[in-house]
């Protein structure tokens, strides 16, 4: 069974033509530059062969129907034709409080993502715009929306409300959502296989640390808290963005530097975080060099950086009573041994023993980094939000057959 | 033979017509360098055309300089405005126009006396470069579309804009359809403010819209009760921004506008109406023989320092 999923972004394309339940993927790319100038498809199958096509690319329905032609041709393709495809899966990012796990898209379902729009103005739209193509493309095929916030609608009011007035809550749906949700689902489910364990009776604590960031208390399976809220702006320092900050300290900047509401709008999404504090660059390995080589406000960033993860680890510890098991995801919880190790550092009276040697060597791979006498097992594992998308297309997708098969 | 995305095609659906991918600008004054900034910023190309190439190069500092104060104040990071700019070129050759989708006249309407000729004779030099389906426009405050369309061979691609002062903070532009203009072309320029985050608002011609019709009654006014005794500059526009929301008062606005050109716009709706309400204030005229013309020479009915008002040029009569 032939699986495509689609992640929509507002000028890019990023798919995956999946086999499953064999879970290979055949061929994955990019439409980058959709509406601009240099538009291409990058491209690549699982034999190697890969290909950078340009042509115009006006929209996302093009770049779709193109990447279609791609997935059909006889140099490039991986399948012979569009019949061969089984089902579209496609990462949507704000489903607000409407779906609570993925779902086959029926026009009610559309109806209630444009209803979503104003939560995620620059996520949502390119989400379905991609939806509305396929379904003009491939309209027999059955499509499945999978959404970054659905994971954390098993969150308590009493993590997800803030402490504003109610009548807002009830007016705007002003809350916290949590983003990065397929992505927790997904390490703290294959952690769970991994080292044997049912995952109803674990306390686990994610850890996707990438550009984005973000940690979930994960409770018997279920999301109990996230870090980020109603947009993806609260919690740990990012590459660009500050996280948690006192609103009293913004509407004192605001007042100081005469700034208006999408100005500072930028500068704590675009100005701020590591990029804001170090002075040099969002990105992780900058820093790390910089800092090595003396530099103060480097080190001072990375130690923000470590101490928001690690005070987030016992929040959540102290949150679910405990913790079993913590994960590392995302390009830095991956890759980035010294923020890993730091972050756990001091975290002994909660039970996480760490296999130092292990530690410092692991990148990009599952691997377990305590010890075997560790309490707390802490495990690195590579997301896979894309295959996570295409299970969830693929068991929807199987119950559909089977509810049309009874009728 | 290079192959390209059009090779892959499933041949679903014809290509919508009508793309905006670049527009290009006649006079790229004070008015023409927010109108380009907005549009680059929206991620599409703009060309604009003036006079040589040395206003070309001070131009573009005059664009650099402004996207740095942005920067200054957290609204940009470095590289957009590296983006920005890169969609941004100036040229002295019409023909350089001849990709543009929409080309739209912004000449500075500075200079004493009506610019309909100049405006004319742009309308007729743009049209000999660019595709039949290029949409000819103008940012028009007084004139009227249809009397520039008139030079057109094809006049059903004239429509009139009038794009809203500060423009990268307003969210509508006045749009104006003259007797020939087509669906089409209204249909594209609706577009065209949608990609740039405009609402329309849809207007039959008359010659000062709204907002230019009302601004300058609201400015004859305030010169009235100024020279009347009854209030100050300060308080005039304090008074005004508190009890209507304005942004501006109407000194401040008239300051921003530039005297000059407010007193063109009363001059040129003054001899459309015939109307007395429309007469420009002789304080207003006597200002801009000073040379008092607003911010852009630092006084007009305030005084400025680092484009800040600090004081008042014209002092009420007090009786005591």
């Amino acid at each position: 069974m032939k699986i495509i999923v689609l992640n929509c972004g507002s000028s890019s394309i990023k798919y995956q033509l999946f086999d499953m339940p064999s879970k290979s993927v055949l061929a994955k790319g990019i439409v980058d530059k959709i509406g601009l100038k240099g538009s291409a498809i990058k491209h690549k199958r699982d034999d190697g062969t890969s290909a950078v096509i340009e042509g115009e690319v006006i929209d996302h329905q093009s770049g779709i129907e193109y990447l279609l032609g791609v997935l059909i041709s006889k140099k490039y393709g991986s399948i012979k034709s569009l019949d061969e495809i089984d089902a579209v899966g496609h990462r949507v990012v704000h489903a607000g409080e409407k779906f609570s796990g993925s779902v086959f898209i029926t026009d009610d379902v559309i109806d209630a993502l444009e209803e979503c729009v104003d939560l995620a103005p620059l996520h949502n739209p390119p989400n379905l715009k991609g939806i509305y193509a396929m379904k003009e493309l491939l309209p027999e095929i059955p499509q499945i929306g999978v959404f970054d916030t659905a994971f954390h609608q098993t969150m308590p009011a009493k993590a997800y409300l803030y402490g504003i007035p109610y009548a807002l809550y009830d007016k705007y749906k002003i809350r916290r959502y949590g983003f990065h949700g397929t992505s927790h689902k997904y390490v703290s489910h294959r952690a769970c296989e991994i080292l044997n364990l049912d995952i109803s009776m674990q306390k686990i604590i994610t850890c996707h640390l990438g550009n984005g960031a973000s940690m979930a208390a994960i409770d018997g399976g279920k999301s109990l808290d996230t870090s980020m809220g109603m947009t993806p702006l609260e919690g740990l320092i990012m590459g660009t963005r500050c996280g948690d900050l006192d609103i009293g300290a913004l509407l004192y900047i605001a007042d100081k530097e005469e700034t208006s509401i999408p100005f500072t709008n930028t500068l704590v999404n675009k100005f701020s975080g590591m990029l804001g504090v170090s002075g040099i660059s969002s990105d992780m390995r900058d820093i790390e060099e910089a800092a090595n080589e003396g530099n103060e406000r480097a080190h001072i960033a990375l130690e923000m950086y470590q101490y928001r993860v690690k005070k987030y680890i016992g929040a959540y510890a102290a949150a679910m009573g405990g913790v079993d098991i913590i994960v590392f995801t995302g390009g830095i919880g991956e890759n980035d041994t010294k923020t890993r190790t730091k972050s756990l550092e001091g975290l002994e009276f909660i039970g996480v023993d760490i296999d130092q040697e292990k530690s410092m060597k692991s990148r990009s791979k599952e691997e377990i980094i305590s010890t075997p006498e560790s309490k707390v097992k802490v495990i690195v594992i590579p997301t896979d939000e894309e295959l996570m998308i295409a299970i969830d297309t693929y068991d929807i997708h199987n119950l559909l057959v089977e509810q049309t098969s009874q009728i | 033979m290079i192959e390209t995305l059009a090779d892959f095609s499933l041949g679903k659906r014809i290509q919508p017509k009508g793309m905006i991918q670049k527009v290009g600008l006649i006079g790229c004054g004070s008015v023409g360098q927010e109108i380009t900034r907005t549009i680059s910023e929206y991620g599409i190309d703009v060309v604009f055309l003036d006079v040589s190439e040395e206003r070309i190069a001070e131009i573009f500092k005059d664009l650099e300089n402004q996207l740095d104060e942005v920067i200054n104040h957290w609204g940009l990071t470095p590289g957009e405005k590296r983006a920005i700019l890169s969609r941004i070129k100036g040229t002295t050759d019409y023909n350089d126009l001849a990709d543009c989708d929409i080309v739209i006249e912004t000449i500075s309407s500075r200079k004493r006396g009506t610019s309909l000729e100049i405006r004319k004779d742009i309308f007729s030099k743009v049209e000999s470069v660019v595709p039949r389906d290029t949409i000819i426009s103008s940012n028009l405050a007084t004139l009227m579309i249809s009397d520039l369309a008139s030079v057109l061979k094809y006049p059903d691609r004239a429509i009139g804009m009038h794009f809203i002062l500060p423009i990268y903070k307003t969210h509508v532009i006045e749009v104006v359809r003259g007797i020939a203009s087509s669906d089409e072309a209204y249909n594209m320029i609706e577009r065209f403010a949608s990609m740039i985050n405009k609402r329309i608002i849809k207007l039959n011609e008359s010659p000062g819209n709204i907002v230019t019709r009302m601004l300058v009654t609201t400015i004859n006014e305030a010169c009235d009760i100024l020279m009347e005794g009854v209030a100050s500059v300060a308080d005039i526009d304090t008074a005004m921004k508190e009890s209507s929301g304005h942004l501006f008062g109407p000194f401040e606005m008239a300051d921003r506008i530039g005297l000059d050109k407010i007193l063109k716009f009363m001059d040129n709706l003054y001899q459309e109406f015939g109307d007395q309400k429309y007469k420009p204030s002789p304080i207003i005229k006597r200002l801009v023989r000073a040379n008092y013309l607003g911010k852009l020479t630092n006084r007009g009915f305030y005084n400025y320092e680092s484009g800040k008002p600090v004081d008042q040029t014209v002092t009420c009569a007090v009786i005591k």
